[in-house]
């Protein structure tokens, strides 16, 4: 009658889905902070020496935080 | 939409109720990453406590019905994000400013997962109680357009570039369109006679007995906080992604000017 079987594979059904979500986020996060930081040091090493440097602006959220924090 | 897309939109409404209600979201948004994860954490542990060993045993249906307290939060989670992408694909088409269309792609990718999440929990309830997992009722096929809508809708965004505008002008156009599914879910109920229950919850006299709606109550706030975060955490995804297009095609027509010398 309660069908336990079918109120745990429900709950299973959500957690597991969400989780491969946020894993889906996170490696996608990850990727992109590689690649961003990739293409900034290419700008920099194809900076003629004494041309002004073009800084370009952080984005926003945590990935980039930890970008800006190691001066990249 | 960034921090600093806020603050111009704060310099422009000025000192009036509106600056006051956008300098207030600003400071909420500011606070984003420092709040929302320990609000969802928690939040989410009252739900399952709540869902799984607060609320009463449902007389009829029995334990089964605690899913109760995950799939109606996630309907609801949906709607809000696809209202999410209906009010931000209206701003696109006003404005032309492209951070709309990373929040209304973010919004939508989400409320495809809430969707997602409805339905299966809605079949794997469905199961023991009408003895199918589904079935053509009004309700559900109208949920399953929905979700079809969406997924559509981020299909056809994922093939163009995040910056092609024209692109997200059209994708704008539908998903404005999609949005009128939502009141024929909502609806479907009273129009059509369906295996699915009338509304119990958003009825002039709720049905439910008072530790059922409390539980209820707490799926909608962690349910709701979760979808925020998502959001925000696929935003931050966009407009990253935008970054990178920018930046590869500076260091593109730096190339090209230093072929040209050559």
């Amino acid at each position: 009658m309660d069908h336990l079987e079918y109120l745990f594979a429900g709950f299973a059904v959500f957690w597991a889905g969400l989780f491969v979500y946020l894993l889906w986020l996170q490696m996608r996060l990850r990727t992109l902070q590689r690649e961003l930081e990739q293409l900034q040091e290419r700008l920099e090493e194809e900076q003629p020496a004494t041309a002004p440097r073009e800084v370009a602006a952080p984005a926003e959220g945590p990935t980039s935080a930890r970008t800006a924090e190691r001066g990249v | 939409m960034s921090a600093r897309g806020f603050e111009a939109t704060n310099a422009a409404t000025g000192n009036g109720p509106l600056g006051l209600v956008t300098r207030l979201a600003l400071r909420a948004y500011s606070l984003r990453w420092v709040a929302l994860p320990p609000l969802v954490g928690i939040s989410m542990f009252a739900l399952i406590v709540g869902a799984v060993i607060a609320a009463p045993r449902e007389a009829v249906e029995g334990e089964v019905q605690r899913l109760f307290y995950i799939h109606v939060p996630s309907a609801i989670a949906a709607y809000g994000a696809f209202f999410v992408v209906f009010v931000c694909s209206i701003a696109l088409l006003w404005k032309r400013d492209m951070r709309w269309d990373a929040v209304a792609r973010s919004a939508a990718g989400v409320g495809v997962l809430f969707t997602g999440f409805a339905l299966a929990t809605g079949a794997i309830w469905g199961r023991p109680i009408w003895g199918v997992y589904w079935t053509w009722d009004a309700r559900l096929t109208s949920t399953l357009i929905l979700f079809l809508l969406y997924s559509g809708y981020l299909l056809a965004r994922s093939v163009a570039e995040p910056s092609d505008e024209q692109a997200a002008r059209f994708g704008a156009v539908f998903a404005i369109i999609a949005f009128a599914d939502i009141p024929i879910i909502q609806m479907s109920v009273r129009w059509w006679r369906t295996l699915h229950p009338q509304p119990i919850v958003f009825d002039p006299t709720p049905s439910l007995p008072g530790e059922m709606l409390i539980v209820l109550g707490i799926g909608f706030i962690a349910i709701t906080l979760l979808a925020t975060w998502l959001i925000v955490l696929r935003a931050e995804t966009e407009s990253l992604t935008l970054r990178a297009q920018e930046l590869r095609a500076r260091l593109d027509r730096r190339e090209e000017r230093g072929m040209g010398r050559s």
